[in-house]
């Protein structure tokens, strides 16, 4: 009879789940939040369960594809070997798009060459998963195929949650459900958002040989590409395209302001801005070949500071997407390493809480201060101006076909003379112009 | 009374895409056939009826399985006997039919044994009837409900045109039809319960089959057949009729 | 109303009409989607003309709300991604919105 490798989280319950009548903390949603939450917790022997929807961590979510692992590479120091990461993006690309022509720029350098890279592409599916299971190998229970539907509210503290028609009790809830945040909006943390603060993302996942994307983007062996674009890819609303690069295949996709969207006047539908996306050459020739294996969309907080919900309430705290963790500052858009973070954050406020034994507002209020402390709130304010700066709907239509008239007359040799550089430029900086770019400019500068 | 149910890992289905004219299996999640589930319920609800009944879940497979018993541990199963071999992931039915009918005997005084009528994967419906075979029990197939009385089963058996009842003395071989019972959904309680349930895994060595044992039928290729689409793009409906009638498919 | 996507929508695209390589019927019929026992999603009862709702119809990723003759909108829940969209732009004044139970639903492979 061959041994039984019983994994630690079967210890765990064989010692002290055997009441099952309450755990330390519930986390809701095992998505990066949430899983970095639990693993935090657990290392410190804390009696975890993470409740997913899905029919594994990561089957609900969507990214546009990467992760900055310089801000969180500490949080989580063992983590990072094994992970399932799909390419390091050595070559940062933007390309300005007008409806018939494309300004881009790349940069690569040794500091985006070189070990530690600072950022990966990810897909999420994969990279959850495994994240969840280094999360049970810590101690934790992760329970999937399992929707929180309420919180159990005791003398105004979050003391459960109801799942299933279940009712499963804790000393605190965290809420990591993800953008929407039903249960922080039961347990009284927030209203359901206003469409100023949001924005839709597309992607497509598109299969293609490793060979050719390193030929494609110029890349060698795992190395990985990653750029945005603005202007005509959203018809000149809010929002913009991106690209990344994954081991197999490609992650492209279109982000657009809700609330833009709602009023443009062009009445373009998200699928359409895609499609046309897609049939751009520029994009054409590099997905040519490729299969389209999934479609996803999911809404982003991009509300910035101003748009964060209450982070804690008594008995429960909130973190990641949940809690408005995203940030579009034009040239990154970024999200994952904030859930991650505040995830992280979020454990040791419960951490902090469990010395006392005392899980009230007050207690649980560290939590906003260690977020300050750290890179998550610094950003944040740091960025305050980001959505307003970027709200400018000349960036989206005006510059970008500005520019690639500039360019385009250039770089023309006509049959005749060419005019020299400089008018040429003048001719479209006139003063009107020119004053109007300045005052755009101090919104910009704002960032 | 002691009932085993056999059941077989298999990837989920619903998430197999097929790239290359091959089915994807990397990274597929793992879980049991449907049919198998099923035979599990009918246990369970056996068990539920007549009290005193222990249920047993019986794999072969991978390491995995360790992981994917838990399923059914939460949906009821009271402990597991686990047969865990890499060489047994893809086995024949064939092999897996000797190392269950092995595994079963390492179990003390099983009433019924079922199983489902086929697998979610490759659907031989072979390895109930070999294991019956191989201990020398009687098989009932394609049942659709069955009841105890003693140390008789009565089995309503499924046929084409008409059902039978039948009466077999236990201890007998069960395959079942999903019609048997709905799988129940484990609550979050019962499949935290379900990883403190006893579990024993055993290597073939154990159970005295050698490893690596060669698969008397061997796959050349199970590609589906290729469709040659013409791919002709039309515009509006009277376009498509006209295409239809140039490709002779429907009548002038 | 660019709002009627399904297979093989058709845009404007410059002076000739495109239609899609890939519709977005077909696009969603690459995902993984395990039936659900009910609408998670629903039109809350007399806001079918809502204008609020009429958002959703040019918002939804998924392509899933239409408007009907009779100027209601209409929502089909088959394919939808559970990206929350609909219930930002709409509101919950005009949507009942949960999302679908565990384990049902769109199951993302990439993600």
């Amino acid at each position: 009879m061959g041994t039984i490798t019983v994994p630690i989280i079967l210890e765990k319950l064989k010692e002290g789940y055997d009441q099952l009548e309450k755990f330390d903390v519930i986390v809701v949603g095992g998505g990066l939040a949430g899983l970095a939450a639990a693993y935090t917790l657990a290392q410190h022997d804390l009696e975890v369960l993470v409740l997913e929807r899905g029919d594994y961590c990561g089957a609900k979510n969507l990214t546009g594809g990467r992760l900055y692992i310089n801000p969180i590479r500490n949080l989580f120091p063992d983590l990072w070997q094994k992970a399932p990461l799909e390419r390091p993006i050595v070559r940062e690309g933007v390309m300005i798009m007008a409806a018939e022509g494309s300004l881009a720029i790349n940069y690569t350098g040794a500091d985006l060459a070189s070990e530690p890279y600072q950022s990966y592409s990810v897909l999420r599916a994969k990279f959850d998963r495994w994240f969840a299971r280094e999360v049970e190998r810590q101690g934790a229970a992760i329970v999937t195929k399992t929707r929180v539907s309420d919180v159990i509210i005791q003398d105004g503290q979050v003391c459960g949650v109801r799942a299933d028609g279940e009712e499963l009790r804790a000393d605190v809830v965290i809420a990591c459900d993800g953008v929407l945040s039903l249960i922080a909006e039961k347990a009284g943390l927030r209203k359901p958002g206003n469409a100023k603060d949001y924005a839709v993302g597309v992607k497509e996942v598109i299969e293609l040989e490793a060979g050719l994307i390193e030929e494609r983007f110029g890349l060698e062996g795992n190395e990985g590409a990653a750029c945005l674009f603005m202007g005509a890819v959203t018809k000149g609303i809010f929002g913009g395209g991106f690209l990344y690069t994954n081991q197999n295949s490609l992650s492209l996709g279109i982000v657009v302001g809700i609330s833009d969207l709602i009023a443009s006047e062009s009445a373009v539908s998200i699928p359409a801005l895609l499609e046309e996306f897609k049939q751009r050459p520029e994009i054409a020739r590099l997905i040519k070949d490729g299969t389209s294996v999934e479609y996803g969309a999911h809404v982003i907080p991009e509300g910035g500071a101003a748009a964060l919900t209450r982070l804690y309430g008594p008995g429960i705290l909130v973190a990641g997407d949940a809690a408005g963790f995203a940030m579009n500052i034009g040239i990154t858009v970024r999200g994952m390493e904030y859930a991650m973070a505040s995830g992280y954050y979020a454990a040791q406020a419960v951490l902090k809480a469990r010395e006392k034994n005392d899980y009230s507002v007050q207690a649980l209020s560290s939590y906003e201060a260690l977020l300050k402390e750290s890179f998550v709130m610094k950003d944040f304010l740091n960025f305050k101006n980001a959505p307003l700066a970027l709200s400018n709907p000349r960036l989206y239509s005006h510059y970008p076909e500005l520019i690639n008239d500039i360019m385009a007359d250039l770089y023309s040799v006509p049959a005749g003379q060419k005019e020299r550089l400089y008018p040429t430029i003048r001719k479209y900086l006139n003063w009107r112009e020119m004053l109007a770019m300045a005052g755009d400019m101090r919104k910009v500068m704002k960032l | 009374m002691n009932i085993v149910v056999a059941m077989k890992q298999i990837p989920d289905l619903q998430q197999i895409r097929i790239s290359n004219r091959r089915p994807v299996l990397q990274d597929v999640p793992l879980t049991f056939g449907g049919i198998d589930k099923s035979a599990l319920e009918a246990a369970v609800v056996l068990k539920e009826s007549l009290g005193e009944v222990k249920v047993w879940v019986l794999s072969a497979g991978s390491e995995e399985l360790e992981d994917t018993v838990k399923e059914a541990l939460a949906a009821g199963g009271d402990e597991a006997y686990l047969v865990i071999d890499q060489s047994l992931a893809g086995a024949d039915s064939s092999i897996i039919a000797q190392v269950l009918a092995a595994g079963i005997k390492q179990l003390n005084d099983v009433d019924l044994i079922l199983f489902g009528e086929g697998s979610g994967d490759n659907y031989s419906g072979q390895v109930g009837a070999r294991v019956a075979r191989l201990l020398e029990l009687p098989l009932v197939s394609y049942a659709r409900d069955i009841k105890i009385d003693g140390d008789t089963a009565q089995v309503v058996r499924v046929l084409e045109d008409c059902e039978e009842v039948l009466e077999v003395k236990l201890p007998a071989v069960i395959t079942v039809l999903s019609d048997i019972g709905e799988p129940r959904i484990p609550s979050v309680t019962q499949i935290l319960k379900a990883g403190k349930k006893p579990k024993q895994t055993a290597e073939l060595d154990d159970l005295g089959i050698s490893a690596g044992q060669s698969n008397p039928v061997i796959t050349l290729s199970n590609l589906a057949p290729e469709s040659n689409r013409k791919r002709i793009v039309v515009k509006n409906p009277v376009e498509l009729v006209e295409k239809l009638k140039s490709e002779n498919l429907i009548g002038g | 109303m660019a709002g009627n996507a399904g297979d093989g929508r058709r845009y404007e695209k410059g002076d000739e009409t495109v239609t899609d390589t890939l519709g977005l019927k077909a696009k969603l019929g690459l995902n993984v989607f395990k039936p659900g026992e009910y609408r998670h999603i629903n039109v809350k009862p007399g806001m079918e003309k809502d204008p609020r709702l009429k958002r959703a119809v040019l918002v939804c990723p998924a392509g899933l709300y239409s408007v009907t003759q009779d100027d209601k909108v209409e929502l089909t829940i088959d394919g939808c991604l559970e990206c929350g969209t609909c219930r930002i732009a709409c509101g919950t004044d005009v949507l009942d919105w949960d999302y679908p139970p565990g384990g049902t639903g769109i199951q993302y492979r990439f993600g």
